[in-house]
């Protein structure tokens, strides 16, 4: 449509537009161009001259260009709509660019060096500038004639400024861009080389080379394409860089050592992180530090692992942390670190363990902060040197496991058993009653130390075991140093494991404060009654099933204990219903006051001791068979409380103390001396101990037992049919929390279940079971 | 040992003091340990220990351990025990003992 009317228009020459012939204006719009490239001051009514003179001749009909667009649609191209002036004067200018370009390369195509670069960023800044101002004269140009050849697909047609771009690109980049080029990276290699240079020089240069690439494809389009650049500059700039870190670094390697070279790599990446910020193409980074990297860490990989090493040996935490910021910059780089580490851990905590010798078996103390000591100072080390990274503290964790779990002292008592065991009693030890109890904030602060091994243990159903017997025995006993820290430590383990772990530690908490209620309405009841009891009578009153106690055999009791445990039992039922009484006399003790001696003495005794030294209120000499006809108390057991009265110089014998016989008389040693008026006699039986030890891990393996069953039954029932293989790894996961079980153990509890009909063999399938509903 | 010799010499003057008894007891602190007065330690309908609180206690106050317990046993006529919260969903089935199949009725419970 507007094609037809301005072919109308034009062949009618409608009055108001001019006729300009380019030649009219050229001659001036020349000179005021010239004036601008030769970079002459210019007034404003100059400058919108010269733009009129564009816009004049751009908005003039022209016969000729009528004429070419005619023969053009006889050849059938597709052409546009409105007729726009613009193609010689677009010409005209391209040539005095080009001509203006070809002058200035004589003058530089002989420098080198620097003289190149002043050169050529001189010229680029004032050439830019000039070239910008000839924009804006032709901006009318640009708005309609290129605009529109463009639009139509024309290729070698560019805004005014693009064409200087791209002429200065083919007249004077092309010639002169591998001198400066050279020149640039000469002068880089200065700055690496410590000298100082004019940054300006090289950061003119890379402006230019940015601002060259031109994308041609679509010049519309905003944005460099960067090509004249990397392909210039950017290549050419990595292989140099390459080639001056190699002989750099294998050079330096040659005369220093790794710290040093560690500190040279650290300070060279961060020249050359700043050489991009000052000067090169923020899209340079990435790859200058890829090369960077390659070249002076990943070459060298092997000699850092082998450095690593001494440094951990010798604790250079701070040569570390620059090796691991290093490394880290390497992918997959890290690796070989992390096993050296956790070996080196590992080797660590076993060597600190060897050499506390035996002291570390015998002394929980000892043992558990030997253990803290070698994790805090590792922990120490990944969480700074290492930045906390999640595979070093994955190293740390397993090398701790490792450690804690198989040591000297493990194998020595020839069980991973023994560190759980090690560890709960050194929460005894921390939670007793004692002379050395620390500050509340202090022992919370301790506890969760002991969390930190905990954690590591494997066998978190042995420090169970043992945990819950040396509770039972403070709580009974009255023996811990705060109510609170034994919340605190109960709620640290309900945390880590669960409220399953912790439920009969919870329960015995209980008990104990129901048993202070308890005490408290038995004396309210007793002073309300007629006849009070003549000696002063607690008891502790315990949930059968929580607490991890033996039932005491029978025996007789004194009769004036005999009374008491009558007059609780019916107070007792008359509090509760259906429950019955299990009196633990092992447990019972009391004080007795002595009549017979120098002074009044008050012993602290066992409820068997008790039973024993009142019979001498008889008579004075009992040979021990009369004392076990009078007492009932087992034989082997009455020999080990006689041997402990005999040994408290309370009772005396003619015969050999080690020897004695059911016919060894036994007499009171009525010339007891004792510097304190309040002796505590209640010490604990060897053989109780012992049986204590025994039956602790004897029920460890039986508990065992039954919760791999149970896990296998679980499993089974889900699964219904499963190989043997995948029914062992399945146990094996589910019960890793608590402890690892051995696979010959769980087939032994496959051939139970099976033998109780829960599983059978899958007929015809090798190694497969089926759960039996 | 020899102790034990030097203290055989002194033993004389050992039996002064007759007046009162020799050894008199003043203080006792016992330990006992209460259960259920049952035939069988397990309650039969959810295999559990008739100490320990039956599995849907244990399954609540897992949510909330700091409430107290209290599943208690109940017995019935036959004498068999059950935890009282097991028993009672099971009557709204079947109001027979599920050991015995006696009728079931409450002979007493637990406190």
């Amino acid at each position: 449509m507007s094609g037809y009317r301005s072919s109308q228009s034009s062949n009618q020459g409608p009055p108001g537009l001019k006729q300009i012939d380019l030649d009219q204006i050229w001659g001036d719009l020349r000179e005021g161009i010239e004036q601008v490239y030769n970079r002459q001051g210019m007034s404003k009514p100059r400058y919108i001259e010269l733009y009129t003179h564009v816009y004049n001749y751009c908005t003039s009909v022209h016969q000729q260009m009528n004429s070419r667009q005619s023969s053009k649609s006889k050849k059938g191209q597709i052409t546009g709509g409105a007729q726009l002036v613009g193609l010689e004067l677009y010409k005209r200018l391209r040539d005095f660019l080009r001509n203006y370009l070809i002058t200035l390369l004589k003058q530089g195509i002989d420098l080198m060096d620097e003289d190149v670069l002043q050169f050529y960023t001189r010229q680029w800044e004032e050439y830019q500038f000039s070239s910008k101002v000839l924009n804006g004269v032709c901006a009318y140009l640009n708005r309609h004639w290129v605009r529109r050849e463009c639009e139509e697909g024309r290729k070698g047609i560019y805004e005014i400024y693009q064409l200087a771009l791209v002429t200065w690109r083919d007249n004077l980049f092309k010639h002169l861009n591998r001198q400066v080029t050279n020149a640039v990276l000469k002068l880089i290699e200065r700055e690496r080389n410590g000298e100082t240079i004019n940054t300006r020089l090289v950061s003119g240069v890379i402006n230019c080379y940015v601002e060259l690439g031109l994308n041609e494809e679509d010049p519309g389009a905003k944005g460099q394409t960067l090509t004249v650049y990397k392909e210039s500059f950017e290549n050419l700039f990595l292989e140099d860089t390459e080639r001056f870190y190699t002989r750099e670094s294998s050079e330096f390697l040659r005369h220093n050592p790794v710290t040093e070279y560690m500190k040279k790599v650290e300070q060279r990446l961060q020249e050359e992180q700043k050489r991009v910020q000052v000067y090169l193409h923020q899209t340079t980074h990435e790859r200058l530090a890829k090369t960077c990297e390659r070249v002076l860490i990943e070459k060298h990989l092997d000699i850092f692992h082998a450095e690593f090493q001494n440094l951990l040996d010798s604790d250079k935490n701070v040569d570390l942390g620059r090796m691991y910021q290093l490394v880290a910059r390497i992918t997959n780089g890290l690796g070989e670190l992390r096993n050296l580490l956790e070996i080196h851990i590992a080797n660590q905590g076993l060597a600190a363990i060897d050499k506390c010798g035996d002291s570390a078996a015998n002394d929980p103390k000892i043992y558990v902060n030997t253990i803290l000591e070698v994790h805090k100072k590792y922990n120490a080390l990944v969480l700074i040197a290492f930045n906390n990274d999640s595979g070093f503290v994955a190293a740390l964790d397993k090398a701790c496991g490792r450690f804690i779990n198989t040591n000297s002292v493990t194998k020595a008592a020839n069980s991973s058993s023994k560190s759980p065991e090690l560890l709960a009693k050194y929460c005894d030890v921390l939670l007793k009653k004692s002379s050395k109890n620390p500050e509340e904030a202090e022992l919370e602060d301790t506890l969760n130390q002991v969390m930190v091994v905990f954690k590591y243990i494997e066998d978190k159903d042995v420090y169970q075991k043992f945990y819950s017997k040396m509770l039972a025995k403070r709580l009974v006993q009255h023996m811990s140093a705060s109510d609170d820290a034994e919340a605190s430590m109960i709620s640290k383990l309900k945390q880590a494991c669960g409220f399953e772990y912790t439920s009969k530690l919870q329960r015995m908490f209980q008990d104990i404060g129901v048993s202070k209620d308890l005490n408290e309405h038995f004396r309210r009841h007793l002073t309300n009654s007629a006849e009070p009891l003549d000696i002063d009578f607690s008891i502790q009153v315990l949930s059968s099933g929580s607490w991890p106690f033996q039932q005491s055999f029978t025996f007789s009791l004194p009769t004036e204990l005999e009374r008491s445990v009558h007059r609780f039992t019916t107070f007792y039922s008359s509090q509760h219903s259906g429950r019955k009484l299990n009196w633990l006399y092992n447990m019972s003790k009391g004080e007795l006051h002595t009549n017979c001696f120098k002074n009044r003495y008050t012993l602290q005794a066992s409820t068997y001791q008790m039973a024993v030294l009142l019979q001498y209120n008889t008579s004075t000499s009992w040979t021990i068979q009369q004392l076990h006809e009078s007492t009932q108390i087992k034989m082997d057991f009455l020999l080990q409380v006689i041997q402990i009265l005999l040994k408290a110089k309370l009772l005396i014998t003619n015969d050999d103390e080690s020897e004695l016989g059911s016919s060894s008389t036994i007499e009171l040693f009525t010339g007891y001396k004792n510097k304190k008026l309040r002796v505590n006699i209640n010490i604990p039986m060897k053989t109780e101990l012992k049986i204590e030890q025994e039956t602790t891990h004897k029920h460890i393996e039986e508990d065992r037992k039954l919760l791999i069953q149970a896990a296998i039954v679980r499993i089974m029932k889900m699964r219904k049919v499963l190989k043997h293989q995948q029914l062992v790894a399945e146990v094996l996961n589910q019960l890793s929390s608590r402890f690892k079980p051995r696979v010959h153990v769980i087939k032994k509890c496959i051939d139970i279940l099976i033998e109780k009909e829960y599983l059978e063999r899958t007929e015809g399938q090798k190694d497969t079971y089926s759960y039996l509903a | 040992m020899g102790d034990i010799e030097q203290d055989n010499s002194e033993r004389a003057d050992g039996e002064n003091n007759k007046a009162d008894k020799l050894f008199t007891l003043k203080k006792w602190n016992a330990v006992a340990m209460w259960s259920w007065d049952v035939e069988c330690d397990t309650c039969a309908i959810c295999r559990v220990q008739v100490m320990d609180a039956c599995l849907r206690c244990q399954a609540e106050s897992k949510k909330d351990f700091y409430e107290k317990q209290d599943c208690v046993v109940v017995w019935g006529e036959c004498n068999h025990s059950f935890h009282y919260c097991c028993m009672s969903l099971w009557v709204k089935q079947n109001n027979r003992c599920p050991l015995c199949q006696q009728e079931w009725s409450i002979q007493r419970m637990g406190k």
